[in-house]
């Protein structure tokens, strides 16, 4: 009833008679129950029984007698704590060297002066044209060279400077005034530490929409990370997971898939119910509506 | 000029394993290690099985070390296959969709296995002659061979006997032709209103799946989908191919008993097994599934002809990339004997559904016994006797997407079959171009 209330008794005094926001809200809310829908239709399809039968896979309507087979078969099929742990160390690896090339380059757009520095730039946002696809066979010569094929390395390596978070970073830094930074100058602070102390502190909204949409892209890679990895004990959850969703001409079991999707989601989805309102601020702060 | 230079790599990798031939590897400490790629063509608990087989391999075999390596759906197993060849680190070997040969062998990334038969002291003709002789096309270029048949499927139609009991059709005597198989099609949909409830028909079109159900539509009429013998032709507009996709389209416009749109595979089975439509077209690959799941009577039945009989064949082969070194060539080919064994085709063909190559895998008692209490998988095994090889060009992946785009667009009933197809011949047309320049239009 919360919802009602805010619409109508907490709504602003000026707004409280007019419909227009309110039609705004509604169509909010159905927006959500459109996308909540799968979401719903994946966990009912998780615990429903085999016994069933595969008429009842399309119902939303929950099953009265809740299983977790499915969540056991997916659970054995797929090694799920190794595929966790291999996608996480691959994400923060990711990240972590992102967030030092991004800063350095960001900073470098934006307030250092030298030669060529905006056909640089350009180029450098060209490359956010590029279909990864593209780059998949030079990318992988060069990890193959490097010794890194089949290695969690290689898998991160070709990620490690962004264009996006440079472009992000650089239009941060653009907005911090020069003024504190010239106080800095005048206390005698070096370069970096006018970057630590200045301009990384005030850019965390920006750091913090950039680290949603890395993690969030690097979680979901599926083709990459398979180019790269041969040992099954290196797999990243995709990989793992599609052993039991691809088919070519066979079939498939949909409460298995509906489970092992689930748990493949699950660690996202938590961090972002537990941080939910620090991830939407720190869209709304850094520009990116 | 890119075809000079691929020859002039084709030659130089070429020399640099006559080399490793001639001067054989120093013998090393333990087992060879090999990667054998696998895709997953049938659902996980195969995966297992995939496991459990390389387990039984490497127990018996210590001098080798095999490691199944998971790479996705056969389209993407095609792309990492190659990426990994070109980043120099080639798998040893790879379970490879049956009609990407071709296309690989044009493009110098085929081991040609002959010299490792005649190694074994057999020539290429009892090695083969293991083999179902339709299997043979799509395993065979210019008479050398380029791969090993593994697991093999025909497309079947599934019929669900019960509902066509109550529909008053015999499921014994199956629908042989097209016409009969509409007319089955209409009895067996179900509505209420304008609603459909039950489905006479469902037929599979996804990436991948719709080409080679065009293909197999296309046979029944008459008509073929690709030169075989030469890579750089597709028929795709033509007679035959015009006749196949209106019928389809038909069954979805004209007598609405084929629900519209395109309709992924799996969702074909599902559809099937859950009673919403009465009959499929779809691999004998799929034929354990729907054995495990239907909870009725069904049967499975030839596909039928307009003008002919005839399907082809689909699956996949076990090649040997190029540039591997001899010892890890020689490993892989122990796996690859071993896997196409009478007994272990049969075991993985009792598992999957697909049909063993191996023709000697039914002779086995395990096979005998099986057949005698599961009929229904001989079907594919007679079908055999029509069946022809499966499309194979320069650049197959995206000779195919080029029909199947236009196919979906069809049964989605955004565009006519006639002005479908032209389109499709002519985006085809285009990617063989290059193939053409250097091949059949370069005279002398």
């Amino acid at each position: 009833m919360k919802l009602f209330d805010r619409l109508f008794r907490d709504a602003p005094l000026a707004t409280r008679g007019e419909i227009t926001p309110k039609l705004g809200f509604l169509l909010t809310v159905l927006l959500a129950i459109v996308w909540l829908i799968p979401f719903l239709w994946m966990v009912v399809a998780t615990l429903r029984p085999a016994s069933d039968g595969i008429n009842a896979m399309a119902e939303l309507m929950p099953s009265l007698k809740p299983t977790l087979d499915n969540v056991r078969d997916a659970w054995e099929i797929g090694d799920f704590p190794r595929y966790t742990l291999n996608t996480t160390i691959i994400c923060a690896g990711i990240l972590l060297v992102q967030f030092a090339t991004i800063t350095l380059a960001g900073f470098a757009f934006a307030r250092l002066a030298f030669v060529g520095k905006t056909l640089i730039f350009y180029l450098f946002l060209m490359q956010l044209m590029l279909v990864p696809v593209l780059l998949i066979v030079p990318n992988l010569s060069l990890v193959a060279q490097l010794g890194l094929y089949d290695t969690l390395t290689g898998v991160m390596m070709p990620f490690f400077a962004s264009a996006f978070g440079t472009f992000l970073m650089r239009q941060a830094f653009e907005a911090i005034p020069t003024e504190l930074e010239d106080a800095a100058l005048i206390d005698g602070a070096s370069l970096f530490q006018r970057i630590r102390h200045i301009y990384v502190p005030l850019s965390v909204p920006s750091f913090s929409a950039f680290a949603i949409i890395s993690v969030t892209s690097h979680w979901n890679d599926f083709l990459w990370p398979l180019m790269v990895i041969n040992s099954p004990d290196k797999r990243p959850l995709t990989v793992g997971l599609s052993v039991f969703t691809k088919t070519a001409e066979g079939t498939q079991a949909w409460g298995t898939i509906a489970a092992g999707t689930l748990m493949v989601i699950a660690p996202l989805l938590i961090t972002f119910l537990i941080f939910q309102k620090r991830f939407i601020s720190s869209f709304v702060t850094s520009g990116i509506k | 000029m890119l075809f000079s230079r691929r020859l002039m790599l084709g030659l130089a990798m070429a020399g640099s394993m006559a080399g490793a031939l001639a001067f054989p590897a120093l013998a090393g400490e333990g087992p060879t290690e090999i990667d054998l790629f696998f895709p997953v063509p049938v659902d996980g608990k195969l995966a297992r099985d995939m496991g459990t087989l390389i387990k039984e391999f490497n127990e018996t075999h210590p001098d080798v070390k095999a490691t199944a390596v998971y790479t996705g759906s056969y389209d993407d197993t095609l792309i990492k296959t190659r990426a990994a060849i070109k980043a120099g680190k080639p798998p040893s070997a790879v379970i490879m969709s049956a009609n990407f040969l071709l296309d690989m062998q044009i493009e110098n990334e085929l081991t040609n296995l002959d010299a490792l038969i005649k190694a074994d002291g057999t020539t290429k003709e009892q090695f083969l002659g293991q083999f179902f002789p339709a299997l043979q096309g799509n395993a065979v270029i210019n008479r050398s061979v380029y791969g090993v048949p593994f697991h093999n499927s025909t497309p079947l139609l599934y019929i669900n006997a019960d509902k066509a009991k109550e529909a008053g059709l015999d499921p014994n005597k199956p629908p042989q032709t097209w016409a009969e198989l509409t007319d089955w099609a209409k009895k067996l949909t179900k509505r209420e209103g304008d609603k459909v409830t039950q489905w006479g028909i469902a037929i599979p079109c996804a990436y991948d799946y719709c080409g080679w159900m065009m293909e197999t539509l296309t046979m029944s009429n008459g008509g073929r989908y690709y030169n075989e013998e030469f890579g750089g032709e597709v028929y795709y507009d033509t007679p035959s191919m015009l006749g196949a996709l209106t019928w389809w389209n038909d069954l979805v416009t004209k007598h609405k008993v084929h629900a519209p749109g395109a309709t992924p595979g799996p969702a074909v089975s599902t559809s099937f097994i859950s009673g919403n439509a009465a009959m499929m077209m779809l691999s004998t690959g799929s034929l354990t599934y729907v054995r495990d799941n239907a909870k009725f009577a069904y049967k499975v039945a030839f596909i039928p002809r307009n003008v002919r009989n005839a399907v082809p064949i689909g699956g996949a082969s076990l090649i040997v990339p190029a540039g591997l070194e001899a010892d890890k060539q020689k490993a892989a080919w122990t796996l690859i004997k071993w896997m196409t064994s009478p007994e272990k085709s049969g075991w993985w063909s009792r598992a999957t559904g697909y049909f063993a190559p191996n023709m000697a895998a039914y002779k086995t008692p395990e096979m005998v016994d099986f057949l005698s209490k599961n009929p229904d998988a001989k079907t594919a095994v007679e079908q055999l006797d029509v069946a022809k090889p499966w499309f194979a060009t320069y650049k197959t992946v995206p000779v195919r997407k080029t029909l199947e785009d236009e196919v979906m667009l069809v049964l989605n009933g955004k565009k006519q079959p006639k002005e479908a197809l032209a389109a499709a011949q002519k985006a085809a047309d285009e990617t063989l171009k290059p193939y053409n320049a250097e091949t059949s239009l370069k005279l002398p």
